[in-house]
């Protein structure tokens, strides 16, 4: 059983949750504060605010350009995760090193090996 | 480093990625703050097609990824044994 400093230091750490305070109310009330419970709990944070501001639930009456901007917000942070994904896959595709001594190595090996089991009589 | 087509295809993937997420950042977060007569809006589709087209293209890529699994799937099937 994590006493709740730890658990704050935890959560603060790791930066999951938008404030120490929310990890600490949470630990008070639930025994157990999982990894799973505290994305939950961040998205349904993040959710409640972007349904606040895309649906008008306190009749905020919020600039016209603001509420433009909110709601594509969902479709849009999967568009870019999608971009940064591609380019970190391009990039360390791009940036891959040749090995050409361990490759000059395995082959060898692998000639070695074939020498070998031709010896004992496995036919290749 | 990687040799030739690696790296064209990685820089081309960079490239592309970022050439989409300036275009999709200025449609989607700087565009409703710019004046409606502005030229600028005639290189943009109405605000909707922002979020139909993503989703288009979602749709699209799962056909694609099931027909990939549906066809390696057929081909790795093994006819039954005959006693």
């Amino acid at each position: 059983m994590l006493s709740s400093s730890r658990r704050i230091v935890l959560a603060l750490e790791e930066g999951y949750l938008s404030s120490g305070l929310l990890a600490l109310k949470i630990s008070a009330v639930l025994p157990a504060m999982t990894k799973l419970l505290e994305w939950v709990f961040g998205v349904l944070v993040v959710g409640a605010a972007w349904a606040l501001v895309t649906f008008d639930l306190l009749d905020l009456r919020l600039p016209e350009a603001f509420r433009q901007v909110a709601w594509p917000m969902p479709v849009y942070l999967l568009v870019v995760f999608g971009c940064y994904s591609l380019a970190t896959v391009g990039y360390r595709v791009a940036t891959f090193n040749d090995c050409e001594e361990a490759s000059k190595e395995l082959q060898a090996q692998i000639q070695e090996a074939k020498e070998d089991l031709r010896r004992k009589g496995l036919k290749l | 480093m990687a040799t030739g087509a690696d790296r064209a295809v990685g820089l081309g993937l960079v490239g592309f990625s970022l050439l989409l997420f300036t275009y999709y950042t200025i449609w989607v977060v700087i565009l409703p703050f710019v004046e409606n007569d502005h030229v600028v809006h005639q290189y943009f589709l109405p605000r909707e097609y922002s979020v139909i087209l993503p989703g288009i293209a979602a749709l699209i890529l799962l056909l694609c990824v099931g027909t990939f699994i549906g066809v390696v799937m057929w081909k790795s099937r093994k006819p039954k044994k005959v006693d």
